[in-house]
This record gives C-alpha cells, structure tokens and sequence, in this order.
C-alpha cells in the first residue's frame, strides 16, 4: 500500500453496557478507495462517528498522516481542520438555500468570520464544483434538486475544505443506476488528486464495483481487510455474516394451483412511474420482485394497495376486478402491505406495541354499541405477541423499546391480523440483523404454504431468490423477466440481466 | 415504560390538586370549603371546560384550535338572537330554546367543517388555519350585531347556566356527561382510536388503513360543537352575548390541556388529566379570588402556571430517559451475566 | 431579475392583489389614492410593519411568537410612566427604555425556547400572559391621558421627514415613523442577507438538524431571533405611543394574529426558513388598507375582522392548495 493517509488502532466503544466497537483497526491510504462494510449494526456507524470526533472512543486511537487526532477530548473541528469530511446518508443539506450557500456553508462557519461575503461564497462554491466537473445553477435552491445532484453539493462542500479523506455513508441507497456510475466517476477523479474515499455499504455488488480494499467488521469487531481482487461474493458474505446461510430454495405446492389466480394485474399503468405491468399471483406462492431503485418496484406494490392511483388497468381478485382506491378498500379485499420504511410508514413508534397491532383490525374488536372491547382489543393484541414471540413485557410498553427484528414481528402482526389473502412485503428485512432475518423468512414462508399468495420485493437478489419460487425483475418501470423457477438460475444471473438491460437501454 | 411515565404523570397531577385543596382548605376553612364556594366553582367552570376538551381533542390529533373561542361567538350571537326575538314575539320558551340549541349544533358543526376541510383536504397546518376561521367566525359574530350585545333571554333558559338540581348546578351536570362521552369517544370508538394514531404519525395511520380525512373532519366538527355547547351555556349564565366574549379562555384551555398531560405534538392525552387540571385551574383562580387578588395577577398566574408545568415536563421526561437508558443497560448485563 | 423568475415568485401576485384592491377601491372612492392619505397609510402602519418584521425572523427560525404584541405594551407603558415619574422629557430617553425592556422580555423567551426547547408557540402564549400580568399588576393599569404625554413625543408624532403644502395653506408630510420602519427593514436586510447570524436564522429554519452537525450555535441563534423580536416591539410601542398620543395598557394586545398574518399572507412559511421581507411589507400593506380602508368604501369598521379572516383563509387555501398539486406533479410517492 502506498502513504498512510489515516491509521484507526485498536478502537472500542461502548455504548451503556453495550459494546459498540472492539478493537477495530483501520487503514486508509493516501487516495485509496476503501470500502468499510458489515450489516446493520454491526458498528459501521459508530467507527466513523469516532474517527469524525463525534463520539469519543474508549480506547484505542485515530492517527492522521502519523499524528493523533484528538489527543485532548474529541472536538469535530479537529478532524475537519485534519481533512476529515463525513457525508452522512441524509447529506445534512439546507433545503431552503441556494446552491451556492450550501456548498460554502462550512468554510464560512470554518473561518469563524462574523459577515457574509457572497462573491467569495459564489466563487468558491464555483471552483469546488469545478473540481470534480460539475455544472449546477448556482442560485438554484437545493430543494428542487434530485438526491443526486444534492449528493454532489454535499461532496463539493466537503472539497471546500480542503478534504483529504471523504466518508461517505451509504450514498447509493436512494439513487439510480446511472446515478450510481455518475456518482463513481467523481470518486474516481477525487481519487486522481490524491484524496481518499471510505465508502460506507452494505451492498456488496457496488462494492466491488468501486473499491480498492474492503475492512469488513461484524458485531462490532473488524473481521478483516482484504483487496478487493482476492475477494468474490460467496466468501464476502460468508465473512461479513460469519455463517453460511443454508437455505433450502421454497417449492411451490402445485396442488394448490387453481385455474383462476389469486391476483391478476392487467396492463396497470402509471405515468412515469411504471408501464404495462401484467402478472398473476397464485394461492401459497412467495412471488418475488427485484430491481434496481427506482424501477418501479415500490410504486407497484402501493399502486395494487391504494396508495399510488395508476392511469390505467385493472386488478382482478380471484378473476373479479376490484377498484381500489384507497388503503381501506384493499384491506376490505384482503390485501396487505408491510412498507418499506418501518419507521415512517409501518410504525407508531411512542404508542403501545397492542395499539400498533389492533390498529388495522378495530372493527373485529367492536362490541355492544359499536364500542371497542377493551378485553377483545388486549386479547387480540397479545395473541399476536404470543404467536410471533415478540420478546416484550407487555402490550402496553411503546414500541420503540423493542430492537428492529422485534419491531418488524409488531408490523407483520399488524397485516396478519386482517388475515390477508394477498400479503405484499417491501423490503421485509430491510435494518434487520442476519438471525431475525432468517426468522422472518420462516414465518414468511410459512404463511404461503398454509396459502396466503406473497409477494416478496427486496433489492437484495439473494433474498429474493432463496425465498421465492418465482421471479419477476423490472427495469425502468417495466417487468423485463420473469422466472418460472427461481432454482433455474442464480444470482449472478439476475444481476447481470437487471444491469444489462440498464445499459442496453443507456445506450441506446 | 411510557405508560408507566404517563400514569405517574395523572399522580402527579392528582397529588397537585390535592395538595392546593388541602392548603386552601386549612388556610381559609371559613371561604373556600363552604357550599356557595363549591358551588359556585362548580357553575363556572364548565363553559371553559368544554372549551378545554376541545382542545385536548384537536392537540390529540397532533393540531390545534385557535377558532373555538370565535365559534363559541358565533354560535352564542346566533342562539342570543333567537332567544331574545323570542321575547318579543309569542313564541314559546320551550320551542325557542329548542331551535336555539339546533341553530347552535348546526352552526358549529358547518364551522367545524370548514376548519376540517382546510386542514384535511388542502392541507394547511391547524394553526394557520384556524387563525384565519377565528377572524371569520368572530367577524361574522361582529358583523350579524353590528358589534352591539344581545340581551334578554326566556326565564327558563337561564336554569341552563345558573340553575341547581338538588344543590348540584346544571352547568357542572352538562360538563360531566360531555366529559364522560368525550372519555367514551376516545378510548371505546374507532374514532378516538385514530385520533391518537393520526396525531402520532399520518403517514403510518394512512399506511394503516385509516381515512386520515375523515378523522380530522370529524375531530374538528367535534371541537367546533363542544365550542357551541359552551357558547349555550356562556350566554345563560351571563343573560347577554356581545362578540368577543372569552377570549381570555383561549390561553387557559390551551394551559388546561397542556396541564393535563396532553403532548402538543400529538398522540397522547386522557380526559382524566384534563379534568384533574380544570379542577387545579379553578380551586386556584377561587383560591386567589378569595384573597382578593387582581385579575392581572391571575393573567400572569395563568402564564407562569403554563410555562413552569411544560418545563417540569421537559425535566421530567429528561430524567425519565435517563432512567430508561439505564434500565435497558442494567436488563442487557442481566442477562449478559445470566 | 427576469420576468419567468418574477412570475415564480409569491410576492409578484401578492403585489398584483394588493394593486387590483387599491384600484378598487379607489375607482369607489378616489379618496384613497391621494398622496395625503398614502402618506397617512404610511404613518399609522410602519409600527405594525416594525411588529411584523421581528415575527418574519422569528418565523424564519421556525418558531413564532405571539407574545410581540404584549411586549411592546410593556416597553412602551413602562417608558410613559418612566418618562413622567422621572419628569425627563426625551423621546431618545423613551426609545432606550422601551428597546431594553422589549430586549430583557426577549431574553425570557429566549431562556425558554432555546434551553428547555419548549415549543414556541405555547411558550409565547404563556409569556404574553404573564408580562402582561405582570404589567397590570405592578405597573398600573391607568390610561395615560394626551394632557400628560410628554411633549418631545407628541412633538415626534408629528415629526414630518417630508412636508408638502394644501392648496388653502396648511401642510401635510410624509412621518419620521416611515423613516424609522425604512431603516428597521434595511438593517434586518443586512444581518439576514451579510451575517452569519442572519444565515444561521435561515439555516436552522430550513435543517435544524443539519444546522447542528455543521457546527451553528443553535441556543446562539435563537437567543438572538427573540431578543431582535423583542427590540423591534420595544421601538413599536414607542411609535404606537407617539401616533395615537395616548396610552393605556390594555391596548395592542390582541393583534398579534393579525401581524402575524399579515407575514403569513406575505409568504412567509410557518415551517420555517422561507420568506421575504418584500413579502412581509406586502402583507403588512394587504391588512392595513383592509383595516383602515373599509370606510373609505362605504363598510362599517365591523366588516373589518371578517374580511381580515377571510382574507388569510383564502391566503393559505391558495398556497397549500398550490403545494399540494405541486407535489402531485413531481409524483413523489414520499408525499402521500
């Protein structure tokens, strides 16, 4: 490896009685692009933190080129002034101001100064965008830009201080493909001028696209650090989860096959958003739905439950067209939707964990009056806990007591008790540990091979595949393949199908 | 836990009011525990406490009512003129009360719509909008008396807001059965239910199945006739209406149901607490009239009251984290150790 | 600036109404567009539009405040009963005293909003009662009459920066007070656009969060937005005081709705962040010549409130309705 730029060694962190980080080391060379990757929790978040001088270590210690950072109590201005720049997921980006006031902000704040010089805030805004090639209207406001080319701003206003290491934390996890490879071009010419990367992930087929060497870490402690040339998928997530998963692929039960499916969906269609999108789903079937962000995936499932009003085509329920219009009317027809974001759309995260679960099923607690039994609604609720072994004192204790794979069991709990015919899943273990994974995927398919119809979506094709028995991949807003068998092919496969169409589509 | 949090919340509030009942009663035995003293308390508070309710119910749902003031002087103008031209013509009291509640309930529930459909349907937050509506229902007010007050209403009326029946005052009886029904509304019906969901997060009730809209119509239709009963029992009690009347109890039932324990933000609250801080409000404002102090100093009791309890809250909520934090703690080497 | 960018901007239509109103107006009564009642318009607003100013920079911070109004009584009765206990006759003695007790009333929101991180609408409404309480209580609650006003601030009331003759003789002139409100709006201009001060108040309006984690000094922040508030109340109850040559405590308070209105209607957004002072005054123009002008057109002054209150309604159903059809055309499934 060539010159050092920042050298972590032996960093623990303990956050109340929970050990966060132990003993990780990590090494960055002087424009080296290094990937730090692990699942969720597993302590990513807290290594940057640390070496951003936001949260103290407990020991260890973080050099730059050979000096160590704060020595003296943690201080983020250090680790700034040392060339340090995080740009975390949200990209802590002012929606209401100007281009170039967002990409200036810091050196201002920097410099300590009292007034507002805008020449100066205009040119230097200008030459950290020229930096890495880019041409965005300066008095633009950043609300009316795409996450990108946000994206961008964060990554030039880190160049007005004179970065010299930037970490970025999960930068792809809202962008396009193209975007994906836009965003890729400019690490690699930030590279070109000697600056060095620390791409934060957890998805491992960008990884291996862009980096150099990857530190893998896992609960806490740092597996290893290996090029990235030496490694392949298998045995990256092998490291990173510590176990090899065996699944056994899900069989459809052909008997349970009936002549009119379950659910049809007929030339359903959305300006924009998705096209002429035709499949059908059969009782006791897990069909999966993979692509890349911003294919059409999430907007379908929220089309089919009430939420997306599509421009045309119909949905049919055991061969009868239906008209939905709204979340109500698709859980009056049996369907249900675990959303994608537990946090904002699955969950009331201060309300009891009972209320969370009777919320979709009031009318079944209704007694005399038209009142709700406070009995049935406890009885209902801590059936529920009990089934799925929610781990909790009571169904009174908030939600947001409980860890992620807990709090997922409260979201299926919720859908399952308006005992769906069709239950859709949007990215089902998205921030889950590996074991509640597993978990998961057990009483998912569980429930199909007693026939409930499931679709499953998840970008993580892996998932997909292990769980699904067919396959549908979507590009752009179009269903682009479907897989009769997902034990037919493999994840490379699909990978490259998905990818491949994106580029024939690019080049043409 | 927050449950735990929440009902030593209501204690804290029961010891409170006990406390100052206590005090009042050991330090002027002679005025504050007598029956007229009970008495009267109990006539006047239930106009405000109808108010207060309201806004406990609009807080729930993550908003806020700054028109219920405003609607109660619309409705109170409109009932006003009905009762008042009753006296000059031969109507009977009784059918002219009876179309002076309808004309009330009616009233308020198209105003109550208006606030809903502005804030459900277009979007605007609580606060903006019914800023605007309270300039509209009162300029209405102004506008149909020409800013004059109404007077003179049918004797049977006036049992309404200073009647007894066997020593208990009817506006006291009306409060408690409204209380009770708001209690039944909130905790037993799938209305109240949502409430609370929809002032904990929107996007997660709309995900929920729940008809967001519907739900806050409906909540500020709620307010809007808890205002116009109020207004009812207002213009009783005083024998006359002139616009701008109460506009003082906008601050208190704000007070009240920040008191009782109801989150500004949404989500939470319980008409136990609310009525527990009405009884606090009204014992003190009693308390401080016997001792002949001035109506400004309430004003700046009021404000003091309502800023000491949300700091109190911010503490308490501050320590109570900690205490969860460490109890979460202690349970992870619990069972680390076992 | 160019015509597209006009026409995207929310003041351009807030100009137009206010515009097609005077015209209006004027074409029932052409009373309305002389120089002299514009130069009485003038006058009896720039208090409110000083009022209005310190709510646009506290709702630019995403907070607001209520309590403006009942500071300014306070600073102005304080510094009437000041001036005449005291027998100094001083209109820069009356300012100083009625800026520093707006100053210290802003502190105390200040304290509450910024450190115990109190919402600030229900902290406001509770220290409107309570320096208003306190005012009544220890101050006094007598009206001062014209015969003890002081005489350097009635002379300041009438105190012209420009005079122009009647044709029988007597003369009329444009006030100090516009004065005054002109240079209110230029300073403001300066630390919100030239300092970064003025920029924090954007940028913790628009991100707190981010504000934080790029190193802003939020409690600074804050404490500055109150205070500034509280300062432009305090030079409000002295103009208010020297317009109307009278003083009684229980005035002012209870139009703090209608100011913030007034910068609602100028398209300042309550979430914080986003506004302008173009718009404020625009909005401060919209509710006063609906305040003072009705007669003019032959309505009695108690269609004021309704037409006031219809006015914001329709103000915001027009915005929110526009945000919504707005966000509908970008189809982001986020905003459902």
């Amino acid at each position: 490896m060539s010159e050092v730029f920042l050298e972590a060694k032996g960093v623990s962190k303990t956050f109340v009685g929970v050990k966060a980080l132990d003993n990780v080391d990590l090494t960055i060379g002087k424009g080296e692009i290094h990937c730090l990757i692990g699942e969720n929790g597993s302590g990513k978040s807290t290594l940057i933190k640390i070496i951003g001088g936001v949260y103290k270590a407990d020991s260890g210690s973080v050099l730059i080129e050979g000096r160590e950072l704060h020595e003296h109590g943690i201080q983020a201005i250090e680790s700034i002034r040392a060339g340090v720049q995080i740009i975390y997921q949200d990209l802590s980006l002012f929606p209401n101001l100007t281009v170039a006031e967002n990409i200036s902000i810091n050196q201002m704040l920097e410099t300590n100064q009292q007034g507002v010089n805008w020449k100066t805030v205009r040119s230097s805004a200008k030459k950290a965008l020229e930096e890495i090639g880019e041409e965005i209207d300066l008095d633009e406001r950043v609300e009316n830009l795409s996450v990108a080319k946000k994206q961008i701003i964060a990554i030039s206003r880190a160049l007005t201080q004179n970065a010299k290491l930037i970490i970025m934390d999960e930068a792809t996890s809202a962008i396009t493909k193209e975007e994906v490879d836009h965003l890729f071009s400019i690490i690699l010419k930030l590279k070109e001028r000697g600056i060095s990367i620390l791409f934060v992930s957890h998805k491992l087929s960008e990884v291996f696209e862009i980096s150099e060497n990857i530190t893998i870490i896992r609960d806490g402690k740092k597996v290893g650090v290996y090029p990235t040339s030496e490694l392949d998928y298998e045995k990256l997530v092998f490291i990173m989860t510590g176990r090899k998963l065996e699944y056994a692929p899900y069989i459809y039960n052909e008997e349970m096959k009936e002549d009119v499916p379950l659910l049809s969906v007929e030339g359903l269609n959305k300006e924009f958003q998705f096209s002429d999108i035709n499949f059908t789903l059969q009782k006791g079937e897990i069909l999966g739905i993979t692509g890349l962000i911003g294919s059409g995936r999430t907007e379908i499932a929220q089309a089919i439950f009430g939420l997306n009003k599509p421009n045309s085509g119909t949905i049919k329920l055991k061969g009868k067209t239906v008209h939905i219009s709204s979340p109500e009317d698709a859980i009056s027809h049996g369907i249900a939707l675990l959303p994608e974001d537990r946090h904002h759309q699955g969950l009331f995260e201060a309300q009891a964990i009972g209320d969370n679960i009777v919320i979709t099923v009031l009318k079944k607690l209704l007694a005399g009056l038209n009142l709700i039994s406070p009995l049935k609604k406890q009885t209902e609720g801590d059936n529920w806990i009990k089934k799925l072994s929610i781990k909790t004192p009571s169904g009174a204790t908030p939600v947001n007591s409980l860890s992620g794979g807990n709090q997922q069991r409260v979201v299926l709990a919720k859908w399952l008790a308006t005992e769906p015919e069709v239950f859709i899943l949007d990215g089902p273990t998205i921030g889950i540990d590996i074991g509640s994974k597993h978990t998961i995927h057990e009483i998912i398919r569980d429930l199909a091979e007693k026939g409930m119809g499931i679709i499953m979506i998840s970008d993580e094709i892996q998932e997909i595949l292990d769980n699904c028995n067919r396959v549908l991949l979507m590009s752009k807003g179009r269903i682009i393949k479907e897989i009769e068998d997902s034990r037919t092919t493999t994840e490379e496969e699909l990978y490259d199908i998905v990818t491949r169409n994106y580029e024939v589509e690019a080049g043409a | 836990m927050k449950i735990k949090i929440k009902s030593s919340k209501n204690f804290t509030l029961f010891i409170i009011m006990m406390m100052i009942f206590i005090l009042l009663s050991i330090v002027m035995p002679s005025k504050f525990l007598t029956g007229i003293n009970l008495q009267s308390m109990a006539s006047q508070f239930p106009e405000f406490g109808l108010l207060a309710l309201a806004m406990m119910m609009a807080m729930i749902t993550g908003g806020i009512d700054l028109s219920i003031i405003s609607i109660s002087n619309f409705t109170g103008v409109i009932a006003a003129l009905i009762l008042s031209g009753s006296m000059d013509s031969s109507t009977p009291a009784g059918v002219a009360i009876l179309f002076a509640v309808v004309a009330v309930v009616a009233v308020s529930m198209v105003c109550g719509l208006l606030n809903g459909l502005l804030i459900a349907m277009i979007g605007v937050p609580p606060i903006l909008a019914t800023l605007g509506t309270q300039g509209l229902f009162l300029g209405l007010a102004i506008v149909i008396t020409k800013g004059h007050s109404v007077s003179g209403f049918p004797e049977v009326f006036m049992g309404l807001g200073s009647g007894t029946v066997i020593g208990i005052p009817v506006p006291f009886m009306i409060f408690a059965l409204i209380a009770f029904l708001v209690s039944v509304l909130l905790k037993r019906t799938r209305q109240g239910f949502n409430m609370f969901m929809v002032g904990a997060n929107p996007v997660v009730s709309k995900f929920s199945g729940v008809n967001n809209t519907k739900v806050l119509i409906n909540t500020y239709m709620l307010t809007a006739v808890l205002a116009g009963l109020a207004s009812l029992i207002m213009i009783s009690r005083v024998n006359s209406m002139r616009p701008g009347y109460g506009t003082a109890y906008l601050l208190q039932a704000i007070l009240v149901a920040v008191l009782g324990g109801t989150d500004p933000d949404g989500g939470f609250g319980s008409v136990k607490g609310l009525v527990m801080g009405i009884v606090i409000l009204q014992i003190t404002q009693s308390g401080l009239n016997i001792m002949s102090f001035s109506p400004f100093f309430k004003k700046f009791i009021w404000g003091f009251a309502l800023l000491a309890i949300m700091v109190i809250n911010f503490l308490l909520h501050k320590y109570n984290e900690k205490k969860r934090i460490q109890s979460m703690t202690d349970m992870k080497k619990a069972a680390k150790a076992g | 600036m160019n015509l597209k960018k006009l026409t995207k901007k929310n003041e351009t239509y807030l100009l137009l109404i206010v515009i097609v109103f005077s015209i209006v107006i004027n074409t029932i009564n052409p009373v309305f567009m002389t120089v002299e009642n514009i130069f009485d318009l003038l006058r009896s607003s720039s208090g409110t539009a000083i009022l209005a100013i310190g709510v646009f920079v506290v709702l630019l911070s995403g907070g607001i405040d209520v309590s403006c109004t009942a500071i300014a009584i306070c600073g102005q009765y304080i510094a009437i009963n000041v001036l005449i206990a005291s027998g100094v006759d001083n209109i820069v003695m009356a300012f100083l005293i009625s800026i520093s007790v707006g100053l210290a009333l802003g502190a105390v929101n200040a304290v509450f909003i910024s450190i115990f991180n109190l919402p600030t609408l229900i902290t406001t409404l509770g220290t409107s009662s309570l320096f208003h309480g306190l005012l009544l209580e220890f101050v006094g609650t007598k009206a001062v009459n014209v015969g003890n006003i002081p005489d350097s601030i009635k002379a300041f009331g009438k105190m012209n920066i420009l005079t122009i003759a009647r044709p029988d003789g007597t003369e009329y002139g444009l006030s100090i007070f516009f004065l005054i409100l002109v240079i209110v709006v230029v300073v403001t201009w300066l630390i919100l656009k030239f300092t970064m001060i003025g920029r924090g108040i954007y940028a913790i309006g628009g991100n707190r969060e981010a504000a934080q984690r790029t190193g802003y000094n939020i409690r600074k922040i804050q404490f500055f937005t109150y205070c500034y508030a509280g300062l432009l109340a305090g030079v409000m109850g002295v103009m208010h005081l020297a317009l109307i040559r009278y003083s009684n405590p229980n005035y002012i308070v209870g139009t703090e709705l209608n100011i913030i209105a007034a910068v609602v209607l100028g398209g300042t957004r309550i979430s914080g962040g986003t506004g302008t002072l173009t718009g404020t005054l625009i909005g401060v123009a919209l509710i006063t010549i609906l305040q003072k002008n009705l007669v003019l057109i032959g309505l009695s002054s108690y269609w004021q409130e309704f037409f006031i209150g219809m006015i914001i309604v329709l103000g915001v159903t027009i915005t929110y309705a526009q945000n919504k059809i707005n966000a509908r055309r970008k189809l982001s499934i986020d905003s459902v």
